[in-house]
């Protein structure tokens, strides 16, 4: 009997396993120190002391203050907070506009929809054929009619990195609240608060080794924001509700790992990356890999290939165990061309064929192998396929 | 472990136990559903492309250990059949999607499917069998579906796998009960088209076809014999056999026996004016070696109508005509015409015309 080889998850940008220590952190909090942290007793003082303590080691991995941690459900809560909230917090005092990427991640791109049906003012920048922000746009599009300005730092779907810490600067220069959406960027790229000028930065748990559902949301002092949400005064109001003690401390947790751990893991992944880019490059010469050439963040790969469709592609791919992902999934989990290819440029049918890959813990120098085998041969075989009818 | 094979499953029972029963027959099944249509903000509590249907397949792959996936054909859909019934209907015909989509979309699209992830097999829940590179009608005389198969390209046979086809509606409900498919087990029968909210197929008329087409403009309802009776809203609400929406007043019933885009007319007359001696049938397709033109066969000119003898009298060129041997009644364009020859399906085609029996006139007027 053929034995079958191990299943290759190649789709670390959706989510990550939880790592092992983190669970293991977590787990009092599921046990004897179950208490609630706004009660006075001993019960909520161990739960308080635990809550604060996740919140001040997640503000040192940020170079923040305590404070400046707000804890949510997750990074679209976290984005929501920021968009909705800054631009709440001002719309009266004459800055009614918002400034943001059309190749954001949807829960960017839907409270800003949101803010617009409300009465705000979209403005969208333009990216280039890379991914990158065109300059001039960024220029001309942000004023001091601007409430909140947002830039992704890297992009899920192709990686592309921006000068978040230069457009911090500029949109500052304006008086706009500078937010970031630096989900997949922690852990990539540098992030500093207290060198850096951004006022609002959104990081999720799950895409570094935390369970999904915790987030948070980096509020530079002196922001405005008005809450999404009401009811009690927990973290000053910001984000009402009992804290989810346990997840909060498994975010702390994952978060100091990964910032341990990120130069080696950054060259380990980079490595891997540009070595499977290059295996399918010289089998597919006329592969298009999307953010080429601009800076890139080193987990994430995404290829397109002429005369093939991801849907087809990704069903193959899984049934031969390797797991990678299209554009984004619609709710009834059919594959529509991505957003972000399309804004910058990418042809219809080609955006259509895209496949990301995304690497991290659990990829291996063998994985890789035999990605670098199966992709290529399946793409040979699905084009034979398409020139056959 | 056998073959793979990829089971198009809508979340219905039938397709739910297919692939139940492929999956104990020892098959690599591979589920999918096909998303064909988007009714955006028509059906609120429908918000993504009825997904329940999307959610109840894949529970049913969840509980029998298999692969699902959602196929987007959205756009060939739209173009194969959705686009097609709207121009029958403006040419004052009655079309089957149905047909189309088990030529176009689930016999040919999704097959090039199975293809790509090396599936040897394609399956469904129809009520049809397959033997020796035949199609033969389904075990449950009153389920036959093999009215809506005619048209798939012959060569799918080879490949075809239909697992209830030897069952009946009632000993497949029972099977998905004793198979613990509660999601699916007591699921309606469906009758409606797919892709049309509510039964409301004059909604996607209204909303594909421009306010002035002909086929949604008033016209005359009037006699075969030229008689003016009243107005009518659009011929598109019409079809041939049809009592509803016809004047009352007349001493028998009067049924629609033609549709006449040409001057907007929907003619009526009684039950006798409806019944046709011969079929003109284009776009054929023989699932079998083409018969030779004097063949006896059995035809099928409506889903569910009785089985009719005939002889074929000519057969070129994608066009056939069938002799009758008993007039039969509401021979309707657009329809399909499915050949038999006892249990095996022959062909079909897509109903041009009726030919018309000779007859003596019949006084109709009422008073």
């Amino acid at each position: 009997m053929l034995v079958k080889p191990p299943p290759i998850y190649l789709d670390h940008a959706a989510t990550t396993p939880v790592r092992e220590e983190v669970f293991e952190a977590m787990r009092p909090f599921f046990g004897p120190r179950f208490g609630n942290p706004s009660s006075t007793h001993r019960w909520g003082r161990e739960a308080r002391a635990a809550l604060d303590e996740a919140r001040e080691r997640v503000a040192r991995c940020l170079g923040a203050r305590p404070d400046e941690v707000c804890f949510t459900s997750g990074g679209t809560e976290a984005d929501n907070l920021a968009i909705l909230g800054a631009w709440r917090a001002v719309k009266d005092a004459g800055r009614n506009a918002i400034v943001t990427t059309p190749i954001e991640h949807k829960a960017i791109l839907g409270a800003v929809h949101q803010a617009a049906a409300e009465g705000a003012e979209e403005r969208f920048l333009d990216v280039d054929s890379k991914g990158l922000v065109v300059s001039d746009s960024f220029d001309k599009l942000v004023d001091d009619a601007v409430a909140v300005c947002s830039v992704m730092w890297v992009n899920n779907e192709v990686g592309t990195i921006q000068s978040i810490p230069e457009f911090s600067d500029r949109a500052k220069a304006k008086g706009a609240v500078m937010h970031t959406d630096a989900v997949q960027a922690f852990g990539k790229v540098e992030i500093d608060a207290a060198s850096q000028t951004f006022d609002l930065l959104s990081i999720s748990g799950h895409k570094i080794g935390a369970p999904k559902g915790i987030g948070a949301l980096f509020i530079r002092r002196g922001t405005h924001l008005q809450p999404l949400m009401h009811g009690g005064s927990q973290d000053r109001g910001r984000r009402p509700g009992t804290e989810n003690v346990a997840m909060a401390v498994g975010l702390a947790t994952a978060a100091e790992l990964t910032m341990a751990e990120h130069e080696f893991e950054g060259k380990r992944l980079q490595a891997m990356r540009d070595r499977l880019e290059a295996a399918i490059m010289a089998r597919i010469p006329d592969a298009v890999i999307h953010g080429r050439g601009a800076p890139r963040a080193p987990h994430i790969l995404n290829v397109s290939v002429p005369g093939t469709d991801s849907e087809s592609l990704l069903m193959a791919l899984d049934l031969k165990g390797i797991a990678a992902s299209g554009g984004s999934a619609c709710q009834s989990g059919s594959i529509s061309p991505s957003h972000v290819l399309l804004a910058m440029g990418v042809r219809p049918d080609l955006a259509s064929g895209a496949i990301r890959m995304s690497l991290g813990s659990l990829t291996t120098d063998e994985s890789i192998d035999r990605v670098a085998e199966v992709f290529p041969a399946l793409v040979e075989k699905a084009r034979e396929l398409a020139n056959a009818s | 472990m056998k073959e793979r094979v990829l089971v198009a499953m809508s979340g219905g029972v039938d397709s739910s136990v297919a692939a139940a029963l492929l999956v104990e027959q020892g098959y690599d099944v591979v589920g999918a559903t096909m998303k064909l249509f988007c009714h955006g903000d028509d059906v609120p509590d429908r918000p993504c492309c009825s997904l329940d249907s999307v959610n109840d397949a894949r529970r049913v792959c969840e509980t029998l250990g298999v692969p699902h996936y959602v196929i987007n054909l959205e756009s060939r859909f739209g173009h194969d059949v959705v686009d097609d019934f709207v121009s029958e209907y403006a040419r004052g015909r009655t079309p089957i999607p149905c047909v189309r989509c088990n030529t176009f979309t689930k016999f040919r699209d999704l097959v090039k499917k199975a293809d790509s992830i090396d599936a040897r097999w394609i399956a469904t829940g129809h009520y049809a069998r397959v033997a020796n590179g035949e199609l033969l009608r389904g075990a449950d005389d009153n389920k036959d579906q093999t009215y809506f198969l005619w048209g798939i390209d012959r060569s799918v046979l080879s490949r075809m796998l239909l697992p209830v086809g030897d069952s009946t509606k009632a000993e497949t409900r029972a099977l998905a009960r004793k198979l613990g498919l509660s999601v699916v087990s007591e699921k309606p029968e469906s009758q409606e088209i797919c892709f049309v909210p509510d039964g409301d197929y004059m909604k996607i008329l209204r909303q594909r076809l421009s306010p002035d087409a002909p086929a949604l403009s008033p016209g005359p309802i009037v006699t075969s014999d030229g008689q003016y009776i009243a107005e009518h809203g659009g011929f598109a609400r019409y079809t041939i056999g049809q009592r509803r929406g016809v004047p009352g007043g007349f001493r028998i019933p009067m049924y629609v026996v033609g549709i006449r885009p040409e001057d907007r007319a929907v003619v009526i007359g009684p039950r006798e004016e409806l019944l046709g001696s011969g079929v003109i049938a284009r776009e054929v397709n023989w699932l079998s070696d083409s018969p030779t033109v004097g063949s006896q066969v059995q035809v099928r000119v409506r889903h569910r109508a009785r089985l009719a003898a005939g002889e074929l009298i000519r057969n070129e060129a994608g066009e056939i005509e069938i002799a009758l041997d008993e007039p039969v009644s509401a021979i309707t364009p657009g329809q399909s015409i499915v050949l038999y020859d006892g249990q095996r399906v022959l062909g079909g085609g897509i109903i041009e015309s009726a030919a018309r029996p000779i007859r003596s006139a019949l006084p109709i007027l009422a008073a």
